[in-house]
């Protein structure tokens, strides 16, 4: 498969056989030292960041970035999806829905209906926009509540 | 306090530790398990599955055959249902241990890093390394727990909201914090 961005990939059945869409990917799926990184060309972390803060794992995206090699974050937790400007999402085996992380995020019944959730702050932007709290999403704790309690 | 007095007191605990799915290799059918087929449909799986190698079986589907082969304990331990599960598969399986807790009085452990698994399920939260019990809390917003493993999301909000001078109730439910922050703006 031929992908030219750096990518969160999410299924609703986490299965290391969807790896082998990923060929020419270096598989990551147990812990690693960065330095070990940084001859690859492209690498797929395998469900490996469950235990890490986020900015942690920023942390390793823009090492990554800055040594031009091209990642893709296999997961089942949403949540790191945010940390990448484009998003996949397999069904099963096949690719359900993809695009630009924020474009995904909005298909929000979709998503639900297979069994995923959204991430928190989308999901808490979203209700407060049915409220008509916010008019946008907001990722961000204090940008939210600076705009909630101006 | 010791994990198993902890038990005794609690029933349903949640270990903030490391777990590994360890299970024999074989097919699913040879798994000594009384009434395989109703076992199944129970973990969401069904009888296609007694034809299945282990090692052929997916995390997710590795997490549920490990469950089912735990019915018949009085303890149960599962682990790491945040890398195993979907969030579907999550609340269901939460459901079920609960059921396992009240209708058989079953004592269950999960095991995982991602506390909001434990929300509506665990009576305690105990932390543990190297055997060893390092801390534990009851209160989903105790500070001292997340020296020991990631804040939930709302719980982060929250604690950011309470920093200033609105203070939102502390709930771990998403819609009672939409009507609370409704109330406070």
């Amino acid at each position: 498969m031929n992908i030219i961005t750096n990518v969160t990939l999410v299924s609703t059945n986490i299965n290391k056989d969807l790896l082998k869409k990923y060929q020419d990917y270096y598989v990551i799926d147990k812990s690693f030292k960065i330095e070990d990184l940084l001859n690859k060309q492209k690498i797929i972390f395998f469900n490996v960041f469950n235990e890490l803060e986020e900015d942690k794992i920023k942390e390793i995206y823009q090492i990554l970035i800055d040594h031009q090699i091209l990642f893709i974050n296999y997961t089942n937790n949403m949540e790191e999806a945010l940390l990448t400007k484009y998003l996949i999402i397999y069904d099963k085996e096949n690719i359900l829905i993809e695009g630009p992380t924020m474009e995904v995020l909005k298909n929000e019944k979709l998503l639900k209906r297979i069994g995923l959730s959204l991430p928190f702050m989308v999901e808490l932007s979203l209700l407060l926009k049915d409220y008509n709290l916010v008019d946008n999403i907001y990722l961000d704790n204090k940008t939210l509540k600076g705009i909630l309690w101006k | 306090m010791e994990i198993n007095s902890l038990l005794k007191e609690y029933e349903i605990i949640g270990l903030i530790s490391s777990y590994e799915l360890k299970i024999k290799d074989g097919y699913v059918k040879d798994l000594s398990i009384k009434d395989i087929s109703k076992a199944l449909k129970m973990v969401l799986l069904d009888d296609s599955y007694l034809d299945k190698k282990i090692s052929d079986l997916t995390l997710n589907e590795l997490f549920k055959i490990d469950l089912l082969t735990k019915f018949n304990n009085d303890l149960i331990v599962v682990g790491n249902l945040s890398k195993y599960l979907n969030y579907k598969d999550i609340e269901y399986f939460k459901k079920l241990l609960l059921k396992l807790n009240n209708s058989y009085h079953k004592k269950i452990v999960v095991i995982d890093n991602d506390i909001k698994v434990f929300f509506n399920l665990v009576k305690m939260i105990v932390v543990i390394k190297d055997k060893k019990v390092l801390y534990t809390t009851n209160d989903f917003f105790d500070n001292n727990l997340y020296k020991y493993t990631k804040c939930p999301k709302i719980i982060s909000f929250i604690n950011e909201v309470n920093s200033s001078k609105v203070i939102l109730n502390k709930t771990i439910d998403i819609y009672e914090l939409i009507k609370d922050i409704y109330r406070s703006v």
